[in-house]
């Protein structure tokens, strides 16, 4: 389960050794990491521990720092939901001085906020919600500057509701599901058919194929005494008799 | 060479007050100056007497210390020098503390320098003595600029000479100390970035000093000294050749001639703790648990031998999971922990650091408090228990979900989150940016608040308070959903006078909140990362269209932990009433035989005592039994 996130199967053998070596820390390096980012942008690979990595450098070389870089890890990091790799990036951005020299301002601040709410959106399962403000007026630049680089967005906001949907559901309504995906009528269909989930061609209803977390059953559970819980207490008989 | 420079000027300031004391307390030195002052004057020039003075300010200054130090550290320098373990650690865990409680508890343990003679100018032991002579100033006194700067010079010196002599050097220190150096050498690096970061309070010298400290206590320095350690012992290929089962001479050859050592395997073992306690200071909670790769928690692991050591382990390994959002696997490593705290309770109150297990481990309680009302399991109903009577109020908050939860979960999280820490200075090598930051902080309404420290505390309580929040609801959910065995979203909305889009939105939730990343029993020799999906609630549903269908798994009660516990118990009992000694007969009238009777009673006592002492094995450090 956590091995794909731990190391991708498309990680390379360099990024591997930047990644598990102390070469991590060697401020020369951050161009490796970051071209490899942009590659994960352009080809829907995902990596974690490699950007974690990127944010790492940053954080002991605040001359390195490149607030459109931290602006892609964090995209990234979104659609991991619900996995926390969002707060984990978070939690190694510093705080930095204002004063730091950039020739441009600084488009952290203003982004940072934005991406806060759209992470808890997602995390909250609030998917109609998170369509509804990633479409506003407001949230312009951050598509046309950011997210519109980033290929297949919005088919990773989907798999994360897609995630979701299938450990409660048995059976959903198309509009429902719709709702969640942003998608409606012919597209919704194609996307429902390459999923491989069955429509009821009458009511439109999904059916969800069983999985682990969709199946319920009661049970009970009995305790069962392992071993080693009685080896004090054989021990000690032993030891007196 | 900079820092004899800084001595000397050092001494300027310092002798005003010496040259008082030798007033005060010494008719001899006085004498001596009155003469000297009248009579060499004109030739003698002023460093020349300044030298002097110093020189007696010192003598009278060595005069001070009295002579049990004295013949102390006489001996605790050849107790080094025969790399006598057993002696060393007696005057280390025992000598240090009772002379610095009679004599040191309120100043400074005598300068390096003043006591030199006594171990012939012993490079090594001088920086050794150092080494205990700063951790004294850190923890019972206040430390200026000065030692926090001296302190990492000399921490510099101790690391070099282990690591950058002509291969691995002859010395050995008991376990416990070794732990110590690493453990001191992070927490000085913590608070000297803690008190780095408030600028305001800085005076001028202060501030020039920081502009010009350059690598000292930076981030860098301080991680490039563990990884030295790390891997100048080859700890993790040692780790992974003992697991695999490789012979003695295997594992010697893969070690190589540093890593046969007991200091360096020892110090390389500490080291990867102390990585991970540092990338947990600076909010790095993958990596921390990444470079504990190879080690195996269990209570075997050679770590473990030092308490503290094993401890810290724990609370930060489990820190690390709740930041990762994975509460099971945070309530395991506590519990362990804590039940190994409570059964080595007797032996605890015999080490010096009694005290600050204890505050760790309430802090663990707070901990497991939050994680158990995130993710009930009854993996352990006794220290289950023991949260819930120390944090009781704040229990019932957070178990209740709502909005007097988040204001709960605050409270502890602050109280119980290890210190956290901005990796770089502000920037105090340009002046007009240093002032900007002053001026800044000071108009501020309360200065504490806007400090770079408080912020990056208060970073990672958002994140947490944030996923706490999410799940805010899901008590209520589930104990609704207890009463049923199906019911409709809509009806369900109506209960909770939500709406019907808005609580099949929240139930996915519920399902989210039921599930985490778990490492698996069975796991051994894997990553502390490693894990799978697992359910966490013994509540399931699931939605069916519109309507919700639930299913409870029962956990028939467990009996063997209580019958177990008994069990033991019982044993002890019974041992004990073996091992008293006979009922003392009657009182007789006689006098003399009374006393003949309790002195018998006595011996029978202290001849009862002695075998059960020396049985038992002394966890603590492993001070030789008094």
């Amino acid at each position: 389960m956590t091995s794909e996130w731990l190391t991708p199967s498309t990680r390379s053998e360099l990024i591997e050794n930047l990644v598990s070596g102390v070469d991590r820390y060697n401020p020369s390096n951050v161009s490796i990491l970051e071209d490899y980012l942009y590659h994960q942008i352009r080809s829907e690979e995902y990596d974690c521990l490699a950007n974690l990595a990127i944010l790492k450098l940053y954080q002991f070389n605040p001359e390195l720092y490149n607030p459109d870089v931290v602006i892609n890890i964090l995209i990234k990091a979104l659609t991991a939901s619900p996995l926390p790799d969002f707060n984990l990036c978070i939690s190694l951005l510093d705080e930095r001085p204002l004063n730091a020299q950039l020739d441009e301002p600084d488009p952290l601040p203003t982004v940072l906020p934005i991406l806060k709410g759209l992470h808890s959106l997602l995390f909250r399962c609030r998917f109609p919600a998170f369509w509804e403000i990633y479409q506003s007026a407001e949230l312009e630049n951050l598509r046309d500057n950011y997210t519109v680089e980033v290929a297949g967005f919005e088919d990773a906001v989907r798999a994360v509701a897609i995630r979701a949907v299938r450990a409660t559901f048995t059976r959903i309504s198309s509009e429902r599901l719709g709702s969640y995906l942003n998608l409606s009528s012919s597209d919704l269909i194609a996307y429902i058919q390459k999923l491989g989930w069955p429509v009821d061609s009458s009511t439109s209803v999904v059916t969800i194929p069983p999985n682990p977390d969709n199946q319920i059953e009661a049970t009970v559970v009995q305790e069962s005494v392992k071993l080693p819980q009685l080896t004090k207490i054989i021990a000690h008989s032993v030891a007196k008799a | 060479m900079a820092q004899q420079r800084l001595a000397l000027w050092n001494a300027e300031e310092d002798l005003e007050e010496d040259v008082d004391m030798t007033i005060a307390l010494d008719g001899y030195g006085q004498n001596v100056q009155y003469e000297d002052s009248h009579i060499h004057q004109p030739q003698i020039d002023e460093s020349t007497l300044l030298a002097m003075q110093q020189h007696m300010a010192q003598q009278a200054a060595f005069q001070q210390i009295p002579d049990v130090v004295k013949s102390f550290i006489v001996h605790f320098h050849q107790a080094v020098l025969d790399n006598n373990l057993a002696e060393i650690t007696v005057a280390y865990e025992s000598g240090w503390n009772k002379y610095t409680e009679k004599f040191y508890s309120k100043t400074e343990w005598p300068e390096a320098e003043l006591i030199a003679p006594l171990v012939n100018d012993d490079p090594i032991f001088l920086i050794l003595y150092r080494e205990l002579y700063y951790r004294h100033v850190y923890s019972r006194l206040q430390p200026n600029i000065d030692d926090r700067f001296h302190s990492y010079e000399n921490s510099c010196e101790l690391f070099n000479y282990l690591l950058n002599s002509d291969g691995p050097v002859e010395l050995e220190l008991p376990e416990q100390w070794l732990w110590d150096i690493i453990d001191e050498f992070i927490y000085q690096y913590q608070v000297f970035c803690t008190w780095r970061s408030k600028v305001t309070t800085k005076t001028p010298d202060e501030l020039l000093m920081l502009a010009e400290g350059g690598p000292v206590w930076s981030s860098y320095s301080v991680l490039n000294v563990l990884y030295s350690l790390m891997q100048k012992s080859r700890v993790n290929e040692y780790i992974i050749a003992q697991r695999e089962g490789k012979s003695a001479e295997e594992i010697a050859e893969i070690v190589g001639e540093y890593g046969q050592r007991p200091l360096y395997r020892m110090l390389g073992y500490f080291s990867i703790i102390g990585l991970l306690r540092v990338h947990v200071h600076l909010g790095d909670f993958t990596l921390g648990l990444k470079v504990m790769e190879n080690v195996e928690l269990n209570q075997k692991t050679p770590f473990t031998r030092v308490t503290a050591c094993h401890v810290a382990t724990y609370y930060y390994v489990g820190f690390c999971y709740i930041m990762l959002r994975r509460y099971p696997d945070a309530i395991r490593t506590f519990v362990t922990i804590l039940n190994f705290i409570m059964r080595m309770r007797q032996y605890h109150t015999r080490s010096y650091q009694y005290d600050q297990i204890n505050k760790t481990a309430d802090r663990m309680y707070a901990l497991f408090a939050m994680c158990h009302a995130l993710s009930p399991s009854r993996l352990d109903d006794n220290i289950a228990n023991i949260a819930k009577e120390r944090y009781g109020e704040q229990y019932a908050k957070m178990a209740r979900g709502g909005s007097d939860a988040l204001a709960a979960f605050e409270e502890l999280f602050i109280y119980a989150c290890p210190k956290f820490i901005t990796a770089n200075p502000p920037p105090y090598e340009d002046p007009v940016a240093i002032n900007a930051l002053i001026s800044s902080s000071a108009d501020a309404e309360s200065p504490t608040q806007s400090s770079p420290q408080a912020d990056s505390t208060h970073r990672h309580l958002d994140l947490f308070l944030a996923d706490v929040a999410a799940q805010l609801q899901v008590p209520t959910l589930r104990s609704f959903l207890k009463l049923y065995t199906s019911l409709g979203a809509k009806k369900l909305a109506n209960f909770l006078d939500a709406d019907e889009e808005e609580l099949v939105q929240e139930m996915m939730v519920l399902k989210q909140a039921s599930r985490s990343i778990s490492r698996v029993t069975g796991s051994e020799g894997t990553s502390l990362l490693d894990g799978q999906m697992i359910t966490t609630s013994d509540l399931n549903f699931v939605i069916d269209e519109n309507m919700v269908h639930i299913a409870e798994s029962t956990i028939g009660r467990r009996y063997a932990g209580w019958f177990i516990k008994n069990t033991e118990r019982t044993q002890k009992i019974l041992d004990d009433l073996k091992n008293m000694p006979l009922p003392v007969p009657p009182k007789t009238s006689g006098g003399t035989a009374s006393g003949v009777n309790s002195q018998q009673q006595a011996e029978a006592v202290a001849g009862q005592n002695r075998p059960a002492r020396s049985g038992q094995k002394v966890v603590w450090g492993g001070v030789k039994t008094a």
